[in-house]
Order: structure tokens, then C-alpha cells, then sequence
């Protein structure tokens, strides 16, 4: 088994305008894929992230206020999985609830150093 | 154990809550800057409550407007020119006891009554209350209204104008003009559910949407001794029986389908109790209002276990009533099919005469329908083609077209 990163990237649901409803029956949908990849046993954790940011850069090590990207760039949160291989983790993705809404999943391997 | 489900509508009811709650402190004219702090709380829950729910998901949004309300005290406070306001007004309150359920209440009724004012104008009050009351957004607001998205905009800015200019205070009326804010309320409340009732064009869910929040709210008045009027009570009654028939007004191929061919298995039985234990209160006291009446024909309607069953006697005898109590040329074209379900041939030409089509306005294709069924009943074909086509002519809704349409198909071959 390997672990992978998924990277959610997509507008900040801020500046969507979702209704209440819309909210509540997105967040729904969340709880589906968390609880199904929870009980298959390969979600090893996760969470949502803030807008807003900090950015600390160069040698100066200047602080910037972000966010940054393109607003339809944001990173909104991220889990980390378990998957036989980076098909299966896509596979995984499938369930992300927010293509809908021009959200990506970026997959990313974690790199294991091996011994 | 762990929560895996809240209860349905629960963001769209707290939303309205918390709007309201906040304005009671912080005053109509910071609207806006409420209506984005709530927005912002749910969007906060979407996110946290995804990995796990909170044990009582009400409390933490309680919680949330509570912490809203002090960010936003000390926002508002560094805004110079409110500083005297604030002072001087409900934000001395202590802040805790405004969050106390009761009081949440009464913050929810003002601004139900708010909403509801008699000097807003009707259009865009109605989107008002979706929006504050209901947490409805622009764009659900615009499908359940059939409108563009920027016309609702449009709506609720004068909305919230016409509540600074016409210095509008978020109260609950004094006890002298309660029972015709009361009245207003309910005018409005029926408005919206007609809206959702009515409307055959967009798409059911949308449409159940608008009926629930309608019979919501005027279940909320209810239940408060000081507003229960009988007329609420007629008007919840209404909204049950046609409520119960809502499914079946469409069928699965999205085609319109009138009384007569409704699936009358498919109407929901609770709802029929539920507005009759309503109508037996509405009827305690002797004055009967518009709704009183318009509840006694919906009840007729779905008393009956076919339409062939129908007692048009009786709702012939309701309509008239109705009319006696509102003049209105739609209250005339019903009656006109009541008669002619009773082959009463003479005294519906006779009534469809005395009304001006051109009044009716987007409805007139209703008139020519009416004709046009009218000579169906005493066989005169030609004459019915000819009105239907009229009718066809004139009528806006695709749904409606094609159910005229089908009927046409029916004519041309019998």
C-alpha cells in the first residue's frame, strides 16, 4: 500500500453564493465519501483549510497576505489515503463533491525513502 | 455515538434565525453585513462539520451567531457615525438573553413582520422574505419565481431601500395594528405558496420548496396564542389540501395533469388530516375569510374518491360565497366549470359573457379554454377547436401549451 495526498483545488466556496440548501446538502455529500473511505479503512486524515493565508518568502522572509493563486486555484483542504496505486487513488477521487462546481483533485504520491 | 445526519433544511432554517437575531442587535440598516456574516458561519460549518458533526448541531450555529454578533460589534463599533446608534439602541440588551429560545422567537417574528410590511411593495417583498426569512439565495429565488437572477437582485435592493426610507423598525406591531399586519402576513405567506403551487414551469423540487416554507411559516404563527387567527387557521387548511396534491399535479413524462386524471391514490393522506383538524379550527369562530372558503373547495376537492364523485353542488355554493367576499374575474371561471360540470350550459355562457377577457390579462388563455370546453360539453366541435386554438394562442407556460395542445389532439379526433 502507498499513501497519497489528495489536493482539493477550486473557487473559494465564498465566493460562490450557495444557499443555505446548497451548503447543507454539499456538505452531505462530504460526509458520504469521508464516512465510505473511513469504513473501507484507507482515509488516514485530512481537513478543510481557511482562505485566508500567509505567505513567507525569500531570504528576506517577507509576509505577504494571500490568498494568492487565482481565487479559481484555491487549495481547500486536502486528505491523505491509502491506495494500492495512483489508479486506485483516482479511482478514489471519483467521489470528490465539488467537480461540479470546477473543483480539481490533484494527486500526489508521499515519497517514502527507501531504506 | 456518532451523528451522521441533520435534519433536512436545517441551514436554510437556522439561516433565518441567525439573520434574524442579528439584526435585532445590530439593526436593519447593517443588513447586508449580516446577511455576509451568516453566509460566512455556514460555510465554516460546510467545511468543519465534514470530517465530524457536532452533538447538537443548533447549539454550535447558536454559538456561531453569538460570536458573530460580538465580531461584528466591534467591527461596527469602529465604524464611527453608528457608535451613537448602537448606544442608544437594542445593542445595550444584554447579549446572552437575546440568544435564550424565546427570544430567538420573537427576533424571528420581527422579522417575519418586517418582511411582511404593508408598505413594502408586494414583488419585491416576497423575495425579501425568501432571502431573510428563508435563507433562499438569489438563484433558487429566481427559479421558484420564474424571474432573472439580476431582477431579483434588483428586487431585494429596493426591498431593502424602501425598509430605510420608509423608516421601517424591526417590531412586532402594537396591538392595535396586529390583526391587519397579521392579515398582511398571511397575504403574503398565501402569495408564496401560490407561487409554488401554481407555477407548472420549473421544476418540482424548487416548487415543493416554496409550499413548505409557506406552510412552515404559517405554522410558526400558529403556534403563538397572540397570532393564531382563524383565517391563519383557514389558510393552513388550504395550503394542506392543496399541498396533498402537489406530487400528482405532474406526472413522470413531466406532463400537466388536470383533477379529472389525477392519480388520486398518489395524494398525500396526512396532509388531508392535518387541514382538517386546521379547518376545524378556523371554523370555532362565525367570520369566514377568503381562505375559509378557498379551503372548503380544495376540501370538497380532495374529499371526493374520483372526479366523477364530486360534489360541484357544494363547491358551486363555496365559490359564490367567495365571490360575494372578493369580486375577482378568476373566482367567475371557476364557477364557470363548476356549471358546466353540472350541465348548467346556459348559466355558464351567461357568466363567461359578463367577463372581459382583456382583464384576465397573462390568464386570458384561461377564458378561451373555458369556452372551449364549454362547447365541448354541448357537442358544438367547431366551436370548440376554434376557442381552444385562441386559447393556445395565448398561453405562455409549456407545461399548460402542451397540455392544451393534447387536448386539441382529443378534439380533432372525436
Amino acid at each position: 500500500m502507498k499513501e497519497f495526498m489528495l489536493i482539493f483545488l477550486g473557487p473559494s466556496y465564498a465566493e460562490l453564493k450557495l444557499s443555505p440548501e446548497e451548503m447543507q446538502s454539499r456538505m452531505g455529500k462530504w460526509w458520504g465519501w469521508q464516512s465510505k473511505m473511513e469504513e473501507a479503512g484507507i482515509l488516514r486524515g485530512g481537513h478543510a483549510l481557511h482562505a485566508s493565508a500567509k505567505r513567507i518568502s525569500g531570504e528576506s522572509r517577507t509576509v505577504s497576505d494571500g490568498p494568492f493563486a487565482e481565487s479559481k486555484e484555491l487549495v481547500g483542504g486536502y486528505y491523505i489515503i491509502k491506495a494500492k496505486d495512483v489508479n486506485q487513488a483516482i479511482e478514489i477521487s471519483q467521489d470528490y463533491p465539488d467537480f461540479d462546481l470546477n473543483g480539481s483533485v490533484e494527486v500526489r504520491e508521499v515519497m517514502v525513502f527507501e531504506q | 455515538m456518532k451523528q451522521t445526519k441533520i435534519m433536512d433544511h436545517l441551514f436554510r432554517h437556522q439561516y433565518g434565525r441567525m439573520v434574524s437575531i442579528l439584526t435585532r442587535i445590530f439593526g436593519l440598516t447593517n443588513l447586508e453585513t449580516i446577511e455576509d456574516a451568516v453566509q460566512d458561519t455556514f460555510i465554516k460549518a460546510m467545511q468543519t462539520w465534514r470530517s465530524e458533526l457536532p452533538e447538537n448541531p443548533e447549539a454550535w450555529l447558536t454559538k456561531a451567531a453569538k460570536n458573530r454578533a460580538i465580531d461584528l460589534l466591534r467591527k461596527i463599533r469602529a465604524d464611527q457615525n453608528r457608535i451613537l446608534k448602537l448606544e442608544n439602541g437594542p445593542a445595550s440588551m444584554v447579549l446572552n438573553d437575546l440568544f435564550l429560545d424565546h427570544e430567538i422567537e420573537d427576533s424571528q417574528l420581527r422579522m417575519i413582520f418586517t418582511a411582511c410590511h404593508p408598505n413594502l411593495n408586494s414583488n419585491n417583498q416576497i423575495a425579501f422574505a425568501l432571502k431573510t426569512i428563508s435563507g433562499f439565495s438569489i438563484k433558487e429565488i429566481a427559479a421558484a419565481l420564474l424571474l432573472k437572477e439580476e431582477t431579483v437582485k434588483k428586487r431585494l435592493f429596493r426591498a431593502r431601500k424602501e425598509l430605510q426610507n420608509k423608516e421601517i423598525t424591526f417590531e412586532i406591531p402594537n396591538r392595535f395594528e396586529l390583526p391587519n399586519r397579521i392579515d398582511r402576513v398571511l397575504e403574503v405567506l398565501y402569495l408564496i405558496f401560490n407561487e409554488g403551487f401554481h407555477s407548472t414551469q420549473n421544476e418540482l423540487l424548487i416548487r415543493r420548496d416554496l409550499c413548505t416554507e409557506a406552510m412552515r411559516l404559517c405554522k410558526f404563527l400558529l403556534k403563538k396564542e397572540e397570532l393564531s387567527s382563524h383565517s391563519a387557521y383557514a389558510l393552513f387548511a388550504l395550503m394542506c389540501f392543496h399541498a396533498a396534491r402537489l406530487e400528482s399535479k405532474v406526472d413522470e413524462k413531466n406532463e400537466m395533469k388536470d383533477l379529472k386524471s389525477q392519480d388520486r391514490s398518489k395524494w398525500h393522506f396526512p396532509l388531508i388530516f392535518a387541514g382538517n383538524d386546521a379547518m376545524n379550527k378556523a371554523v370555532e369562530n362565525a367570520t369566514l375569510s377568503t381562505y375559509h372558503y378557498e379551503a372548503a373547495i380544495a376540501a370538497e376537492h380532495v374529499k371526493a374518491t374520483s372526479f366523477e364523485s364530486t360534489d360541484w353542488n357544494r363547491i358551486l355554493f363555496w365559490y359564490k360565497k367567495l365571490y360575494d367576499l372578493q369580486n375577482s374575474d378568476f373566482t367567475l371561471l371557476n364557477m364557470v366549470m363548476v356549471y358546466i360540470q353540472l350541465k348548467k350550459f346556459e348559466m355558464a355562457e351567461q357568466l363567461l359573457d359578463s367577463i372581459d377577457p382583456d382583464q384576465l390579462e397573462q390568464r386570458a388563455y384561461l377564458y378561451f379554454g373555458t369556452y372551449s370546453e364549454l362547447f365541448h360539453q354541448k357537442k358544438q366541435l367547431n366551436k370548440a377547436i376554434n376557442y381552444l386554438e385562441k386559447a393556445i394562442g395565448l398561453v405562455n407556460n409549456q407545461l399548460e401549451r402542451a397540455y392544451l395542445q393534447n387536448k386539441m389532439a382529443l378534439l380533432e379526433n372525436s
